[in-house]
């Protein structure tokens, strides 16, 4: 069975923001409000003058285990077979239990409000019917059709790496496998699915 | 002791429609809010990524934790058969009812989509206590009614005490679940606690009991009906009881979280640091919610019926207090997103306390619905006999246990 996973370079990321505009247009998020489904922060680490600037992607991380998941009351938030967890529009109801229970900060609520901006920012392309809160979807539309998402199809620096964690010729299951690759705040207990290769080693 | 007759509201004085004219103006702008908030989505609000829910779920959980704890009334008397608070029961029990539904009426209109209600009563997940609580709030007003029922009815009185203890347990498994919301998620250092389960059900106790209060002395004192000393003084001394508790498990809840190494920075957010939290946690939650009232409640003013209903009044504010710390502090304190790292800049508020000063539409959305709920008791209370005609002391026993 596939399971679908994410590891990110951090030693490759420029902070181009290349993969916040892909995912944008790809999956039409209200960015008017400044809502990303991925967000790259500007990291500084260090001190005094050894300091050095890195870069920090951002996204819903597929949780096995979804924290998201556990707290939705009408089962709006569900998983997939291949681990990608998605969010049901027709049955969220909007209470933001998830945002509350999400530690990665990866949730969004899309409202009326955008809804209406998007049908005149997207034009007559734009998908949503309705608001819902909403989050990273491994673009699953793109990953259906034998496509990566968009994120990782346009990133520069090739730092967004997707794969099959279930294959162990996947790069991205040798990277996990070896632990070059490590999850955020494995310590939660979430079982998440976006693995950071870490950069603190290096000088910038 | 005579016996105890019930009756109607009369209804018919200016005073009484004024009364229902003030509230129906708060809940028709609360609805007002709440269209001005739905259409133009939650940016109008000061809600925001970081803290999502924010006043009208301080005000929803404060009526929805009080309706258990009013239920407290009727069930002393039905379960725990003390005499003095039988009297009590029908008016303890519709209360609780519109105290429910008035809350849920914020909780719903604060919804992304409340138009999609429909689904939260057709699909569930049980994993989430958010559904269980669709349950348990859906079923209290079920269980309470058919509770006021067998009250109230002669031919069903024989059932009554069944249906009391049901409603009894109904209550505390209600309250185990609103506090259960913020006792079981991971991602935030503030809502990770099971003690909260149980201490939302004291805090129901307290914020409960002094709604009711707040409640029957002005009722009595409009409606022109007797109210004696000796059901005043004893609820004042379950009150202070009440308040006491609320303290107690106050102080284990921050002792148990000071214990945890990891939790001693959202510890020294709430009681040093949080600005507007540690303003409200001292002074609103301890201070004018715990201490000023406990020590009223035993000096001379205490004893009157100005006393109490000052004593009552402080109490409820001082419950606002706690639930804004906990519902909005809790939010606020950031999520640890990059553990052992330190961010010294970021775009997007990492490590930085979300900032939330209410609105408004928020708090117009909230007096409506502690308006409906209201509403709702002064209507009840007019087409049915929930109020005793006396509540005198010649009419109860003062010495019944």
């Amino acid at each position: 069975m596939t399971r679908y996973a994410m590891v990110i370079d951090l030693n490759t990321c420029v902070g181009c923001n290349a993969c916040m505009a892909a995912c944008a247009v790809e999956n039409q998020t209200p960015v008017w409000d400044n809502k990303w489904r991925t967000y790259v922060h500007d990291k500084e680490i260090g001190t005094a003058e050894d300091i050095h600037r890195r870069f920090f992607p951002r996204l819903c991380n597929h949780c096995a285990n979804p924290a998201c998941m556990s707290v939705c009351p009408t089962g709006a938030t569900y998983q997939r077979a291949d681990g990608i967890v998605l969010v049901d529009e027709d049955l969220c109801m909007g209470c933001r239990a998830c945002a509350v229970a999400c530690p990665y900060d990866a949730r969004m609520e899309v409202t009326y409000s955008d809804v209406r901006q998007g049908k005149e920012f997207y034009g007559e392309d734009y998908r949503r019917r309705r608001p819902s809160m909403d989050k990273c979807s491994f673009c699953a539309h793109r990953v259906d059709q034998g496509l990566k998402p968009a994120c990782v199809e346009t990133c520069v620096g090739s730092a967004r790496i997707f794969g099959d964690l279930n294959d162990p010729n996947d790069e991205v299951a040798k990277l996990v496998a070896s632990g070059t690759a490590r999850p955020l705040m494995a310590h939660l207990g979430t079982q998440p699915n976006v693995y950071y290769i870490d950069d603190l080693k290096r000088k910038g | 002791m005579k016996r105890m007759t019930y009756s109607e509201l009369d209804g018919k004085s200016r005073g009484f429609y004024a009364l229902l004219a003030g509230l129906g103006a708060i809940i028709a702008i609360a609805l007002g809010a709440a269209y001005y908030m739905e259409h133009h989505g939650h940016y109008v609000t000061g809600m925001n990524n970081q803290v999502v829910w924010g006043m009208p779920h301080v005000f929803a959980i404060f009526l929805i934790v009080a309706a258990s704890g009013a239920l407290n009334i009727a069930s002393i008397g039905t379960v725990f058969k003390r005499k003095i608070y039988q009297p009590l029961g029908r008016l303890s029990g519709i209360f609780a009812i519109a105290l429910l539904i008035g809350g849920l009426t914020v909780l719903v209109l604060d919804l992304g989509r409340p138009d999609r209600l429909i689904i939260a009563m057709t699909t569930y997940n049980f994993k989430s206590i958010f559904a269980w609580n669709i349950i348990l709030y859906n079923g209290f007003i079920a269980v309470v009614a058919v509770y006021l029922w067998f009250m109230m009815e002669r031919q069903m009185k024989k059932y009554y005490l069944y249906a009391g203890t049901l409603a009894f347990i109904w209550r505390l498994i209600l309250t185990t679940g609103t506090g259960s919301i913020f006792g079981f998620l991971v991602a935030r250092h503030a809502y990770d606690a099971a003690i909260l389960a149980p201490m939302f059900i004291i805090m129901s106790f307290a914020f409960g009991l002094a709604a009711f209060i707040l409640l029957l002395i002005p009722a009595y004192q409009w409606s022109n009906r007797a109210l004696g000393d000796g059901v005043l003084l004893r609820l004042k001394s379950l009150l202070s009881l009440f308040i006491a508790a609320v303290f107690f498990f106050t102080v284990i809840y921050h002792l148990t979280n000071l214990y945890i190494t990891q939790h001693h920075d959202y510890e020294h957010f709430i009681l040093i640091s949080g600005g507007v939290y540690t303003l409200l946690f001292w002074l609103g939650h301890i201070i004018l919610g715990l201490l000023v009232p406990f020590a009223l409640l035993y000096l001379p003013l205490g004893q009157t019926r100005q006393g109490m209903l000052i004593t009552s009044g402080l109490v409820v504010l001082g419950g606002f207090a706690q639930l804004y710390v906990i519902i909005i502090g809790g939010q606020a304190f950031p999520i640890e997103v990059f553990p052992n790292k330190e961010i010294i800049a970021t775009g997007f508020f990492d490590g930085a306390v979300g900032q939330y000063s209410p609105s408004l539409p928020e708090f117009l959305l909230g007096l409506g619905g502690v308006a409906v709920a209201l509403v709702m008791t002064v209507l009840a209370a007019r087409v049915l006999p929930f109020m005793p005609d006396s509540l005198a002391d010649q009419y109860i026993d003062p010495h019944a246990k």
